[in-house]
């Protein structure tokens, strides 16, 4: 098929509008079905998907960030501590969600992505456990050890998300809000982040200026990940520390690696399909990191383009 | 005053014990290039095995030690063998793998021992007394172990052929091979030998703190900052500032509670990146 | 045609915790000049090279665009200055097209298309190969790719380090034309750090000998390669290069 539909599908990139079709179809899940089962999974895939999302972005200049839960943590509660002021309105809310990080990160990125790529990886490591610290030691302004709870529910244009149906529906604007923000920053900068990924000192030498591409990318990832914060704290209608404990950073890294971190489905996979995974298993939920290690293992020795990837590279294989 | 006698004391003992640490992830870093997700999994699991050692065998505690120290050392050895060894240069995929060991042993550890903190105690208690200063004899035994493992550590790094060419290695590969130096055999070696520090550190420290699943998190965040504020790379910027961060741990647990110990050394270390990026003895650090 | 600069360098040193790579280098080039280092494995021409490009900042000493003090600006600001170089292993973006290479090249140097690129590409052979994925090429032609990114930046100044290595005898020539072409359609000082004594000799009308870190010599290359101290400097390596 040639002609202008092709063209203009290469331009937007044929994942990137994939992933942002699924994320519309997602809101006729909450409006088809009542299910409980299906309305707990979907909601934390929605979550997860916007936190595997802020790790993807920096994952594409080869970056591990590990400051996600931090950054979702810096969101979130900046959704609990305005809702103690009655602030409401959802767009409000979402704008404050992500610009509180992307703030945060501005400082930060200046200061870390001039160096060597494992500064960057162990200070936001580093970062996350101070978050807990943070949390813990500020009970006036987070609640500390209790945290926030009994938020008020957000209103959109008037209307009060109060029921279950209406929040998983905000969940999903949420996430189709984080696709449509990532897409465009991954697939505008393709060529940047492409050439940092790949041999930055070669990109860099040709007169690229590397950090600013790498603190752009950080300060999206923050605010994204704030983003799922706020979904996070929406769906728990609590801001609590334990959602944000630091090792759940290893989780979006995870879904990432293993559902393919060339392409922005990778995130989509990797996150349904393990979120999925450890919801089966029950009560023994804290095993499943052991299952990440193993496929992370799996992927990194054999199948190096997870699985998305590994599709990817079949397809194209067929006669 | 006797606090303050006190708490250098447990500072310099704190500081022991973050060298060991810190030389060990040094050592992989500078040697391999690799990030050792997996360090304080392997402080973990020295603790664990020293435990079964103990409580399982009834082994004396010094063996139960030496135990330990051999299964960590073998254990990364192989590790390094067979799955680091493949993908050496890709730096990337090798901190992926050590984060892939570290959930593994993490939730081995959880199946194998469950969830609750182990009862493990150090076998020596009681406490030294000079005047008014009080320090229990578990903290200056584990300080005088570490002390010596520092040494010989030196010792081995500096006094031997091997240490040579680890170092040699460390400094250039390429001339390093060029030399005649054999990585394949070098690299397992120099994984084992930070890995089984790990083991030891964990062994001894783990009766006296406390030994459960987690405990290796605040480990490798500690190993983290002091490697950057030493300097990534550089084992004499690794052990000073281990100290400094022991001592300074000690200082703001006892003058301030809580957890302001972390809070200052990570404010230290940003004021430090921005002032002095390669650390107190570091090389350099430019990225692109 | 584009202005070239004067790179000046005076007694530029690098050193690494205590193993000091070289001290007090300190020469000039015209604009429009052209100049070869050469000197013993490890004798830090690499690093001299990094240093002048801001991929490593210098210990010591300065460097100058024109009079103006660069030294110690990261790559991209030389780079988008006018000082480009290439790198001894090929460096490209292997899992691209050779069209893709060229394009990131025109885009990060951000000064404007290159006039003379078409040319450089179609003698090399590269026009009838944009579509191929880079690292298909034969390692040669990758080499010359590496080369003409570099120039595709609009540079001034151009640092080359060892365009011949690995190439085969015969390839060798090809350097020459790309010197010649970025001299003539360009105006480019080109500065090229080279072990192949025939090239040197060929190419350069000036050389400067580094040994040890230090600069042992510098001057016309029939004068200068005849001295007994760079013979015997060079009596382990010339060897080594005969093997």
């Amino acid at each position: 098929m040639h002609g202008r539909p092709a063209g203009l599908i290469r331009r937007l990139g044929g994942a990137e509008i994939a992933a942002v079709a699924i994320f519309i179809v997602a809101f006729a899940i909450p409006i088809s079905t009542k299910s409980v089962l299906v309305y707990s999974v979907l909601n934390q895939v929605l979550v997860g998907v916007v936190a595997t999302f802020s790790v993807w972005i920096m994952l594409r200049m080869n970056l591990l960030s590990f400051a996600t839960p931090a950054f979702m943590a810096i969101g979130g509660y900046t959704v609990a501590i305005a809702g103690r002021y009655d602030i409401t309105d959802a767009f409000l809310l979402t704008a404050g969600a992500f610009i509180m990080p992307a703030l945060v990160a501005v400082p930060l990125g200046a200061l870390v992505l001039r160096l060597r790529g494992t500064y960057f990886v162990l200070v936001t490591f580093v970062l996350s456990q101070i978050m807990q610290l943070v949390l813990f030691e500020t009970p006036g302004l987070t609640g500390g050890s209790n945290g926030i709870a009994g938020i008020p529910p957000g209103t959109l244009l008037g209307t009060e998300l109060a029921s279950n149906q209406q929040v998983l529906l905000f969940a999903c604007g949420l996430a189709l809000l984080a696709t449509l923000i990532t897409a465009l920053l991954t697939r505008y900068f393709r060529q940047h982040f492409a050439a940092i990924e790949e041999n930055e000192i070669l990109a860099e030498s040709l007169g690229l200026v590397v950090w600013r591409y790498k603190a752009l990318g950080f300060v999206v990832s923050a605010g994204v990940a704030g983003l799922a914060g706020y979904s996070l704290v929406n769906m728990l209608l609590t801001a609590h520390p334990s959602s944000f404990d630091s090792i759940t950073a290893v989780d979006f890294i995870a879904y990432t690696i293993v559902g393919g971190r060339a392409s922005i489905l990778g995130p989509v996979v990797g996150s349904s399909l393990l979120i999925y995974a450890t919801n089966l298993f029950g009560t023994h939920g804290q095993y499943a990191q052991g299952l990440y290690g193993v496929l992370i293992m799996v992927v990194i020795l054999a199948a190096r383009g997870g699985i998305v990837g590994t599709i990817g590279t079949l397809l194209r294989r067929r006669p | 005053m006797p606090e303050f006698l006190e708490a250098a004391i447990i500072g310099v003992g704190l500081g022991a014990q973050y060298a060991l640490l810190a030389l060990g992830f040094t050592l992989i870093f500078g040697i391999l290039g690799v990030v050792n997700f997996a360090h304080g999994g392997f402080y973990m699991l020295g603790g664990y095995v020293a435990y079964s050692c103990v409580s399982g065998l009834g082994l004396p505690y010094p063996l139960a030690v030496l135990v330990a120290v051999l299964a960590t050392a073998a254990l990364g050895w192989v590790f390094e063998l067979l799955m680091i060894e493949r993908l050496i240069d890709d730096h990337l995929a090798t901190l992926m793998l050590t984060l892939a060991l570290y959930l593994i042993i993490s939730t081995g550890v959880l199946t194998v021992f469950g969830p609750i903190s182990m009862e493990f105690t150090f076998p020596v208690g009681g406490a030294f007394r000079a005047g008014p200063i009080y320090v229990p004899r578990e903290n200056l035994i584990v300080l005088a172990v570490c002390l010596a493992a520092i040494a010989a550590l030196y010792l081995v790094l500096f006094r031997t052929d091997l240490g040579r060419a680890l170092r040699a290695l460390a400094d250039d590969r390429a001339v390093g091979m060029a030399l005649g130096l054999r990585p394949r055999l070098l690299f397992p070696a120099a994984f084992a030998l930070a890995t089984g520090l790990a083991g030891l550190t964990g062994a001894l420290v783990t009766p006296i703190l406390s030994l459960a699943p987690g405990v290796g998190d605040p480990v490798l965040a500690t190993s983290f900052l002091t490697v950057i504020l030493g300097g990534l790379g550089s084992l004499g910027g690794a052990a000073l500032a281990a100290f400094i961060v022991g001592i300074v741990e000690a200082y703001t647990s006892v003058y301030f509670g809580g957890s302001a110990g972390a809070l200052v050394l990570f404010v230290m270390v940003l004021l430090l990146l921005v002032f002095r990026p390669t650390g107190l003895l570091g090389r350099d650090v430019r990225g692109a | 045609m584009a202005a070239g600069m004067e790179l000046r360098v005076e007694s530029l040193a690098k050193q690494f915790g205590g193993l000091r790579v070289f001290s007090e280098v300190t020469f000039s080039l015209e604009p429009g000049g052209l100049m070869g280092v050469i000197g013993p494995n490890g004798a830090g021409k690499t690093t001299l090279i990094n240093v002048i490009s801001g991929r490593q900042a210098p210990s010591d000493g300065h460097v100058l665009l024109d009079g103006r003090d660069v030294t110690g600006k990261p790559a991209h600001a030389l780079s988008r200055l006018g000082v480009a170089r290439s790198f001894q292993q090929t460096n490209i973006f292997r899992s691209v097209s050779v069209r893709e290479n060229i394009s990131r090249a025109v885009r990060f140097g951000q000064r404007g298309v290159q006039p003379g690129l078409d040319r450089l590409l179609s003698e090399f052979g590269l026009t009838e190969r944009l579509d191929e994925q880079s690292d298909k090429l034969p390692y040669g032609l990758q080499k010359m790719l590496g080369l003409v990114m570099a120039f595709a930046t609009r540079p001034s100044v151009l640092l080359l380090d060892e365009p011949a290595a690995g190439l085969e005898r015969g390839e060798r020539s090809r350097i020459d034309a790309f010197v010649q072409h970025v001299r003539e359609a360009a105006g480019c000082s080109v500065l090229i750090v080279e072990h192949d004594m025939d090239l040197i000799r060929r190419l350069c009308p000036r050389v400067l000998v580094l040994d040890a870190g230090a600069v042992l010599a510098d001057g016309a290359p029939a004068e200068v390669l005849a001295r007994p101290d760079v013979i015997a400097a060079y009596l382990g390596d010339a060897e080594a290069e005969a093997a």
